[in-house]
C-alpha cells in the first residue's frame, strides 16, 4: 500500500495518504474498486457482496467452528465436565452469565436473555479480533510481488479483497443491525415481562403532575433509540478509529520519506514508527476485549431496566 | 479562525472533558476500594457502566466532529 503510494509521479505522498487511510478501513463501494461478486439489486436493495460482507460469513464461519460445534459435541457426549477448550469457554460463559447477566436481568429471567448475551459477546470478540489479524494484506503482498497482478487491477478478486480493513464490526451498518436486534430485546423483555400496555406505562414514572408528562414522554422516546444507536457508534467508532491510529503511523513512514527527498529518512522514521505501531496494535487488543464486554454489558443493563423499572 | 482551525480545537476539549471525568470516577473508586477493600468487586461492577458510557459519549462526539473536519 505505501510502496504503491509512493511509486506515482504525478500526486504527492501527502496527498495520497489521507485517501488511502480512508479506503482501507471502509467498504469496497466507497473506493474505486467494485465488490468482490455484484449481484443486481432486488427490489431495490443491493446485495453484492463486499468485503465486510465475506468478513461476517468468514467470522460466523469461525465462530460456529471454534464454538458451536465443541459445545454441541461436548453437550451430547454426557460427560458431566468439561476438558480442554470447552473448559476455557465453560469459564468465559460462566463469567459472563453470572456477572452479566444475572446481576442486571434478575434471577427470573437469566436463561431466556443469556443466549442472546452470549451470541452478542462472542460474535463482537472474533469479529473485532479477526480484524487485527492482517491476513488479506499478506495475500495482497503475494498477489502483488509474487504473482505479479499490479495494483490498478480493478477485477482482481484478491485486490478487491485487499483494497481496506477486514474489521466486520468496524462498519456502523453492521453494528447498527447488532444494536437493533439490541432495540427489539428490550421491547420484547419488556412485554415478556408486563405485557404489552404495561411496558409502555413504565416508561415513565408514575405519580407526577401531568404537565411534566408533556416534556418527558418525548425525551424518554428520544432515549428509546439514542440507546441502540450510541452502543452502534460506540462500536464502529471504537474499531474504526484504532485502525486509522495504526494506519497514520505507518504512514509516517512514507511521508517522512518524501519531505526529505531520500529513502533513508524513512528508514529512520520506520525505528521509531513500527514499534509505537506495535505497541498501539497492543492497546487495540485490550480495546478489543473491552468493546466486547461493553456492548454484552451495556444490552444486559438495558434489558434489566425494562425489566426491573425503577424509577 | 476557519473551520480547520477551530474543529481540531474541538476535539481536543473533548479528550479534556473526558478525561476529566473519567479522572474523577477512578479517584472516587480508588478511595472508596481504600476505605473498604472488601467491596472491591461491588466497587468496580458499580463503576464499569458508568465509566463506559462516558467514554461512548466522548467517541461519538470524536465521531462527529472528525466527520466535520472530513466532510
Amino acid at each position: 500500500m505505501i510502496l504503491a503510494a509512493s511509486g506515482k509521479a504525478t500526486t504527492t505522498v501527502m496527498e495520497k495518504v489521507g485517501p488511502n487511510i480512508i479506503s482501507h478501513v471502509s467498504n469496497t463501494y466507497k473506493t474505486d474498486y467494485p465488490p468482490i461478486l455484484k449481484i443486481d439489486p432486488f427490489m431495490g436493495i443491493d446485495f453484492s457482496i463486499t468485503k465486510h460482507v465475506l468478513m461476517l460469513w468468514l467470522v460466523s464461519l469461525i465462530v460456529s467452528i471454534t464454538i458451536i460445534i465443541p459445545i454441541r459435541r461436548y453437550l451430547s457426549s454426557g460427560s458431566p465436565v468439561p476438558s480442554g477448550w470447552v473448559n476455557a469457554i465453560e469459564a468465559i460463559v460462566k463469567f459472563i452469565r453470572d456477572s452479566i447477566a444475572r446481576p442486571n436481568v434478575g434471577e427470573k429471567w437469566v436463561m431466556t436473555w443469556a443466549p442472546v448475551l452470549l451470541t452478542f459477546f462472542f460474535f463482537i470478540l472474533f469479529a473485532n479480533g479477526i480484524g487485527m489479524v492482517p491476513i488479506f494484506d499478506v495475500l495482497g503482498s503475494i498477489n502483488r510481488f509474487i504473482i505479479g497482478v499490479p495494483y490498478s487491477d480493478k477485477y482482481n478478486t484478491i485486490n478487491t479483497m485487499l483494497n481496506g480493513g477486514v474489521t466486520a464490526t468496524a462498519n456502523f451498518n453492521v453494528t447498527g443491525a447488532l444494536a437493533t436486534i439490541t432495540f427489539f430485546s428490550i421491547m420484547i423483555a419488556g412485554i415478556m415481562a408486563h405485557g404489552f400496555t404495561k411496558h409502555w406505562k413504565n416508561l415513565v414514572p408514575h405519580g407526577l403532575a401531568w404537565p411534566v408528562y408533556i416534556i418527558l414522554v418525548p425525551i424518554e422516546i428520544m432515549g428509546l433509540f439514542v440507546k441502540p444507536f450510541a452502543l452502534t457508534m460506540r462500536l464502529a467508532a471504537n474499531m474504526t478509529g484504532g485502525h486509522i491510529a495504526l494506519l497514520a503511523l505507518l504512514s509516517l513512514m512514507a511521508i517522512f520519506g518524501e519531505m526529505f527527498g531520500s529513502a533513508v529518512a524513512g528508514i529512520g522514521v520506520s525505528l521509531v514508527a513500527v514499534p509505537m505501531a506495535a505497541a498501539i496494535a497492543g492497546l487495540e487488543v485490550i480495546v478489543v476485549l473491552v468493546q466486547a464486554y461493553v456492548f454484552t454489558l451495556l444490552t444486559a443493563v438495558f434489558i434489566g431496566m425494562a425489566i426491573h423499572v425503577h424509577h | 479562525m476557519t473551520a480547520t482551525t477551530l474543529i481540531p480545537i474541538g476535539m481536543g476539549l473533548i479528550v479534556l472533558g473526558a478525561g476529566l471525568g473519567i479522572g474523577k470516577f477512578a479517584a472516587a473508586a480508588a478511595e472508596s476500594i481504600a476505605r473498604q477493600p472488601e467491596a472491591a468487586d461491588k466497587i468496580t461492577g458499580a463503576v464499569n457502566l458508568p465509566l463506559f458510557l462516558l467514554e461512548g459519549v466522548a467517541i461519538l462526539a470524536e465521531v462527529f466532529t472528525f466527520l466535520m473536519l472530513i466532510l
